[in-house]
């Protein structure tokens, strides 16, 4: 089976506003390899502006692998290479030229284990502001107030921002990490798995923030939680053992997707 | 007896549950022996350290009667008069180990950065193997060789050119003062660095090694660059470990004994100069012990051997403590 | 609104390159030293060593200076004091750690003796040497091949018992439930399954002692101390190699301080076939 059936969601959905869509990252023809094991397959998907796109699949399917390739994560590890071309803007963010720290910079990424650094509450933050700007204190703290806002985890935390990140409950380390992420100004946030680790009120939560944050970025989601992908995005991708199999409008993915596996990952039949 | 089993077809008869409770009954019995033979041998290991402590009090008793606390600053050692004192070889026992580890601490650490972030996965096991073997080279080979080959080259080529260039510094010309005889306490901290260096190493990288990976990517995420990583993220992660094997690195350099009494110059005196001859407590017993008469000269020996042990002991258990904080933050 | 904040260019994130490169840079450079270090102390032991390593070396006694000679009798009395370090020190180590990692595996006992283990591990040992002085050779008068062999069985047994009880504690827990569930008893069911499980590593561990007190000088020192001739008498002083190689090397003579070279690399090639075979061997080493 191959890529005869995946749909490019360009052309005609009802609901969203089809003119606004503005393409951020395009992903042409990716190939990933863990050694001489090809663990992505040809994909293509286009993540946009303003919108959450989340990537949904059984485990193995090669959604957080997918997404590890944006940020060149994979690039800390040897045996892990990518080809094909990834543009975020106009760069292809594959090529050697390509300044790594730069890209991170620009493209986050939220984890599935909420991973506070050994800091206080307030230097987890700062310190990403930190490395790309000079700031005077006053400024600082705005900033990462303004940070912590944005996670909605600033009234729970502003009598303690000297207390350790890692003193916080789980869900509001996540959403330290949350405000850690959008505080270097990112154009892009990659979430892997981020409610996995948590209980349902946070995960609720963290549902909540990304609706909205989604106004000012660009948001990747992997989930293996259909239900949250369905609140969450606006577009879905199906992925199935390194294939995108199919990638559309989330309501239409939902109610009327066009195959076959699609259709049985949906209503449970495996995964 | 799988006759007996398949003709009762299940659960063994009576007859049988009789036979084997006898063999079970014997077995108990060892059973029980070796469980108290094996704990025996675990209190063995306290009656060794308590046999040296005590051995060690009750040999350095005369002399530590005779000169009570002043023994512990007394500079002059003169087996004929018989009056020791033992501040020259604690203050070289002392310095040796410190000059070690101001060197061994940052190149030791920037090696277990370069294994761990930098170095192709490759060659991670043979450079590692390599600066274990460093551990594994006896310390009279580090001896001999700082004796015939690392003496004279420091009197050569590095004393002289130290003396001159510190000549006229305001603190720093006593510190590296004096004609340069290749041998004394900066060789000897010099050859006690390289000897303590793969320990460090060796620590570091796997506390290291131990850091979850997601906290790296974190931080990787976030643009930071390699150094920002290993200095903000795993430094303050492992700070405890990387502790106690400085610790762990300290008690092997003070307890050091071949490497330092060929290098040292055995001189029982306190300098300001670095490139002067001193001594050690190790290297004062290991050279005069066995030529000692005298129960007080003996004594005396014991008395800084029982020294060197309390010393080397607080460092170590410290060093220990760190460790299993360590430990038990990683939940090893 | 989110704004590229800093480009290429940007003077911060320059100097967080230049820093990046610098220290990176001193990675490279520290392990190269430490690599070098290593290069020219085996360059000079083996350049050295090697011009007097002849079968003479190997079957005659050690000489008096100015005369030829050998290295037999510090050969074989390191050899026999080692052997029978490792046949006080392995048992006794063995059975410990059987303890620590099997019976009280978390009780009081077990924390103390682990502690107090690891510190004797890394304990200097000259001050082995005097203990054993003055339980041994201060009570029989003399020195002895006995008092040597057990200054370095004191040695051997801390290293033992911590790999014994590193490698028991590797066996998975399965594996001594399986043995329990058919009513093997604990003591059999550490024979037979646990030991020949741990085996690979267990023999690592008396390797590496054994590596470990080849090059040990100091606590010999003083308990076997030395001797020019052929003894059998363990209770009689008993040369060893370093002890041997000590007194030549800081002796004036130049053939004693060629011997001196050539025993250093004797030692040297053992210790490092030693920890070769044990890597071999075991796999999963663990630091002490």
């Amino acid at each position: 089976m191959s890529m005869a059936n995946f749909t490019v969601p360009t052309v005609t959905h009802a609901a969203s506003n089809a003119g606004d869509l503005v393409e951020k990252v395009t992903v042409q023809n990716l190939d990933f390899y863990y050694g001489d094991h090809r663990a992505l397959k040809s994909i293509n998907v286009s993540l946009y502006h303003g919108k959450v796109t989340a990537f949904i699949g059984p485990s193995g399917c090669g959604k957080s692998t997918l997404l590890r390739v944006l940020n060149r994560m994979y690039d800390l590890y040897p045996n892990q290479r990518a080809t094909g071309h990834v543009r975020l803007d106009n760069d292809d963010i594959l090529s050697p030229s390509q300044d790594l720290n730069l890209l991170r910079a620009k493209v986050g990424m939220v984890f599935q284990k909420p991973t506070p650094f050994p800091m206080t509450i307030y230097e987890n933050i700062a310190f990403g502001i930190r490395l790309y700007e000079r700031l005077p204190k006053s400024e600082l703290d705005g900033r990462v107030q303004h940070a912590l806002q944005r996670a909605a985890l600033w009234d729970e935390v502003k009598d303690k921002l000297g207390a350790s990140g890692l003193s916080l409950s789980g869900g509001q380390q996540q959403r330290l990490c949350i405000a850690r992420t959008v505080a270097v100004r990112p154009e892009v946030i990659l979430f892997d798995e981020p409610c996995s680790a948590l209980d349902p009120i946070s995960t609720a939560k963290i549902e909540e923030l990304i609706d909205e944050l989604k106004e000012d970025y660009t948001i990747a989601i992997v989930t293996h939680n259909m239900q949250q992908a369905a609140r969450v995005s606006d577009f879905t991708a199906f992925m199935y053992l390194g294939e995108m199999v199919e990638y559309g409008d989330t309501t239409r993915m939902f109610t009327t997707p066009t195959d076959r596996r699609t259709q049985d990952y949906i209503t449970g039949r495996f995964g | 007896m799988v006759d007996v089993a398949f003709q009762s077809g299940g659960a063994a008869s009576v007859a049988e549950q009789v036979d084997r409770a006898k063999v079970l009954q014997r077995l108990r019995l060892g059973d029980t022996a070796f469980r108290h033979v094996t704990r025996a041998a675990a209190v063995v290991v306290l009656v060794i350290l308590s046999g040296i402590i005590f051995s060690l009090v009750y040999g350095a008793w005369p002399a530590l009667q005779k000169f009570g606390f002043n023994f512990l600053i007394e500079e002059s050692w003169n087996p004929v008069t018989e009056h020791f004192g033992a501040i020259a070889p604690i203050y070289g026992t002392i310095v040796t180990s410190l000059i070690a580890m101001l060197i061994a601490v940052p190149v030791g650490l920037f090696i277990a950065l370069f294994l761990t972030e930098l170095c192709p996965l490759w060659l991670r096991r043979p450079v590692g193997i390599a600066i274990e073997l460093l551990a594994g080279i006896p310390s009279i080979i580090y001896g001999i060789w700082g004796l015939f080959v690392f003496a004279p080259f420091l009197q050569q080529h590095v004393q002289p050119f130290l003396i001159a260039a510190f000549g006229n510094v305001p603190v720093l010309s006593t510190l590296f003062e004096g004609p340069p005889y290749g041998i004394g306490i900066l060789t000897a901290g010099l050859i006690l660095a390289i000897m303590v260096l793969p320990f460090i190493t060796s620590i570091s990288r796997d506390v290291f090694e131990a850091v979850p990976p997601v906290l790296k990517e974190a931080a990787y995420g976030l643009g930071c660059t390699t150094w920002e990583v290993a200095r903000y993220v795993v430094l303050p992660f492992t700070r405890v470990g990387v502790i106690g094997g400085v610790m762990l690195a300290l008690g092997r350099a003070l307890g050091e004994t071949m490497a330092v009494t060929f290098v040292i110059g055995n001189a029982h005196r306190i300098s300001g100069s670095i490139l002067a001859p001193g001594t050690t407590i190790s290297a004062t017993i290991a050279n005069e012990f066995t030529e000692a008469v005298g129960d007080l000269y003996t004594s005396s020996l014991i008395a800084l051997g029982l020294i060197l042990f309390v010393i080397t002991f607080i460092v170590l258990a410290f060093a220990r403590l760190m460790l299993m904080r360590l430990n038990a933050r990683l939940g090893t | 609104m989110a704004i590229m904040i800093s480009g290429a260019s940007s003077p911060l994130y320059a100097s967080r390159r230049r820093k990046n490169g610098i220290t990176m840079t001193l990675a490279y450079l520290a392990t190269g030293f430490g690599l070098s270090w290593l290069a020219l102390i085996l360059g000079v032991l083996f350049w050295e060593g090697f011009s007097g390593l002849s079968l003479r070396v190997f079957t005659e006694m050690t000489p008096p200076p100015g005369a030829a000679g050998g290295l037999l009798n510090p050969i074989i009395g390191s050899l026999v004091m080692t052997f029978i370090a490792v046949l006080i020190g392995t048992p006794l180590g063995v059975l410990a750690g059987t303890y620590l990692a099997e019976y009280g595996r978390f009780d009081k006992l077990s924390t103390v003796v682990r502690f107090i283990n690891d510190i004797l591990l890394s304990a200097p040992s000259i001050v082995v040497g005097l203990f054993v002085y003055e339980i041994m050779v201060a009570q029989m008068g003399h020195f002895s091949g006995w008092a040597g062999s057990v200054a370095l069985a004191v040695i051997v047994v801390p290293v033992v018992v911590r790999t014994t009880e590193d490698m028991l504690t590797l066996v998975p827990d399965t594996l001594r439930e399986a043995a329990a569930s058919i009513g093997l008893p604990r003591s059999l069911m550490i024979a037979r399954v646990a030991y020949r499980a741990a085996r690979a590593g267990m023999i690592t561990g008396v390797l590496l002692a054994v590596a470990r007190i080849s090059g040990e000088t100091a606590p010999l020192l003083f308990t076997a101390l030395n001797n020019q001739f052929w003894t059998n008498n363990m209770n009689a002083p008993v040369s060893s190699l370093p002890v041997v190689i000590f007194q030549f090397a800081l002796s004036p003579y130049k053939d004693w301080q060629e011997l001196a070279w050539t025993g250093a690399l004797i030692i040297t090639l053992a210790v490092l076939a030693l920890s070769i075979i044990a890597r071999f061997l075991g796999g999963q080493s663990k630091k002490p």
